[in-house]
């Protein structure tokens, strides 16, 4: 494919950035979530959406038909062998020179683990601003806000960045993938012959995950467990009930940091964010943190021996029990039916 | 000898924090703090690291004066120094203004070898400080970290992602932050220690001190800052059901039913 480029001092100036993840061989979908929220923002400054990826070749990339459909703009790329390892310190001088360069309004980025290592260290290299996790952002006298739930059980921040671009992560399942019809111009950012590719950083080998990644975030129907089920064993439980009724398993925070789930489970602003047809919470106090990351379910069930838990409230209906025993009994009955 | 400095945060015990509903800001219920507990990984990791290679670990908080006892539990765990940055024009820090206090200190002990932190705070949960220290001391960061050794003159790290473990390898010094589950048993504070600690005091630094300016932290040198915090109030709005499990059980089996589920 042939690229129009681009020279990297001439890069337009005063947009809209955000990071397009693209590592072994794929685009994380985060990517084109965040451009969600960000479309509206841009549209509204009337600015550029632009998302910018940093890879070896563009041939390689399975989901490249994905990004001819996203809602971008338009779509950098940064073109360089040594890009084929994510290398904190180099993939962020790149970005820097980008800034430099393209002197955005805004550079967003997915909260994934490479998003959440590069951001702040080109916040760093920048000395700008940095929201972390957010899950909402809107203008108001072009300016944009950002909002996440922070410390206590239900309470919200608004934040701000005063530095130029604001920069902020955006916490994963948060928005919807959304496309358009119109194809983004794809260009090549052509970097000087001075600049150098190297890293302090040598990737010697990759050991590619073996565990299934969890599909929470598409799951139709999710059975999810908290503290209130009291162990890891009761918790087991929770697997069984999901095969019975194809459901995915998710958890709270604290009982993934317990060990009785791995933490892709984890459900909230510092997990994925759901919206299953059902959700069940067995034993969880619903604490906004968790909240935020499952309250665009579509049908709620709270089970807690609590009637004032703030989930019992949000639920669509909710009961009043020991989750663990209403567990053993469900499982006992579907498998009868079956 | 060679050092390793740890990072650590004092952090408000859980869910002792809330708004003032009249005055919109956070009400803390009580002013004792704990260690951030994926920092206590970052120091079993460095007195791992000090055990096998002989390091000195030096642990470093920036805070009011109540994370003192915190340091303290750092050394009777195995530290050897302690440094408390604080002033009272610290506070409000955001991301940045802290990274930039914690890596003017760490400049000062230079040189060093490695600078470990947790993961990220059980309060904030950013996980930014780790590679904001790396980019203001222009050396590298890399974050959830699960292993890390020394082989011909180099470190082999083993670091985790979304998409598997990379091996790298590379030279210090550098910042490097531990994944929360690196171990399965963490050390008990040493009697010893714990008795020799009552006697002895972190070494404090002020702004001042660290040739930090107000501009530069606090509130002022924060560039994200907070314009509104509130509570967000939820009304019950299904139907709550009661009875024996066995009676809710039939009661949600017709639910699921009723979605097609079963
Ligand atoms: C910065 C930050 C980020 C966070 N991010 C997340 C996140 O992403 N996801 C997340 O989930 N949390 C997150 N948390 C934690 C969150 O604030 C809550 O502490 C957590 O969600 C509570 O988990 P829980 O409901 O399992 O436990 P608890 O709050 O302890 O609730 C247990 C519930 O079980 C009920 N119960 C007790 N016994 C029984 C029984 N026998 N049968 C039935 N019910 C019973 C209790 O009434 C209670 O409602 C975060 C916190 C902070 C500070």
């Amino acid at each position: 494919m042939v690229l129009e480029e681009v020279k990297l001092e001439n890069l337009e100036k005063g947009h809209i950035l955000a990071f397009g993840e693209c590592y072994k061989k794929m685009i994380h979908p985060s990517s084109f979530e965040i451009l969600t929220p960000l479309k509206e923002i841009s549209e509204s400054l009337r600015k550029k959406l632009i998302l910018i990826c940093l890879t070896a070749s563009l041939e390689e990339t399975e989901n490249f038909e994905d990004l001819k459909k996203c809602l971008a703009d338009e779509i950098w790329f940064i073109l360089n062998p040594e890009l084929k390892d994510f290398k904190d310190d180099l993939w962020a001088r790149v970005l820097a020179e980008i800034v430099k360069n393209s002197r955005p309004y805004g550079f967003f980025f997915p909260a994934t683990i490479i998003g959440t290592s590069l951001a702040p260290r080109l916040a760093g290299i920048l000395k700008l601003g940095l929201c972390a996790h957010v899950n909402s952002l809107e203008l108001k006298d072009n300016q944009i806000i950002m909002a996440r739930p922070t410390y206590g059980e239900n309470v919200i921040a608004k934040l701000i960045s005063k530095s130029v671009p604001v920069m902020a992560t955006i916490s994963l399942g948060t928005f919807p993938i959304n496309y358009k019809n119109k194809e983004p111009l794809i260009k090549k950012v052509i970097f000087p012959e001075t600049f150098s590719w190297e890293s302090k950083l040598k990737i010697k080998r990759f050991f590619p995950t073996k565990k299934k990644i969890t599909k929470l975030s598409a799951a139709k129907v999710i059975v999810a467990g908290g503290r209130g089920l009291k162990n890891k064993e009761n918790f087991q439980k929770l697997f069984e009930l999901a095969k019975l009724l194809n459901a995915e398993v998710g958890a709270t925070r604290p009982v993934c940091y317990e060990g009785w789930a791995e933490e892709e489970r984890m459900i909230g602003v510092s997990g994925v964010t759901v919206r299953p047809k059902v959700y069940i919470g067995f034993g969880i106090s619903g604490a906004l943190q968790h909240t935020v990351g499952m309250e665009n379910s579509e049908f709620i069930i709270a089970v807690n021996t609590d009637k004032e838990a703030p989930l019992v409230k949000i639920a669509n209906v909710a009961f009043i029990t020991d989750a663990s025993i209403l567990l053993d009994i469900l499982i006992e009955k579907l498998k009868t039916m079956k | 000898m060679n050092k390793i400095i740890v990072c650590i945060k004092g952090v408000p015990i859980p869910g002792t924090i809330k708004v003032d509903s009249e005055t919109h800001t956070l009400k803390r219920e009580s002013l004792e703090l704990i260690l951030n507990p994926n920092d206590r990984v970052a120091i079993e990791m460095a007195i791992r690291l000090k055990e096998i290679y002989d390091f000195k670990v030096i642990v470093i908080s920036m805070g009011p004066p109540n994370v003192i006892p915190i340091l303290k539990h750092a050394y009777a765990l195995g530290c050897d120094e302690m440094i408390l940055l604080s002033d009272k024009i610290f506070a409000g820090s955001d991301t940045l203004a802290t990274s930039l206090v914690l890596a003017k200190a760490i400049q000062t002990l230079s040189p060093y070898s490695l600078i470990l932190t947790g993961l990220k705070s059980i309060d904030g949960e950013t996980a930014q400080v780790p590679p904001e220290i790396g980019a203001l001391l222009e050396i590298p960061s890399i974050t959830n970290v699960k292993k890390l050794f020394k082989q011909n003159g180099f470190w082999i790290i083993i670091r985790e992602n979304e998409y598997g473990e990379e091996e790298l390898e590379l030279s210090e010094p550098f910042v490097a932050s531990i994944n929360s589950h690196t171990f399965d048993y963490l050390r008990p504070p040493s009697l010893k220690r714990l008795l020799e600690v009552k006697k002895i005091e972190p070494v404090i630094f002020t702004a001042n001190e660290l040739g930090l300016s107000p501009e530069q932290v606090g509130l002022k040198g924060s560039p994200t800052q907070v314009i509104n915090i509130f509570e967000k109030k939820i009304e019950a709005k299904g139907t709550i059901m009661e009875g024996s499990p066995q009676e809710l059980a039939e009661k949600l089996i017709r639910i699921l039913k009723t979605k097609d589920l079963i």
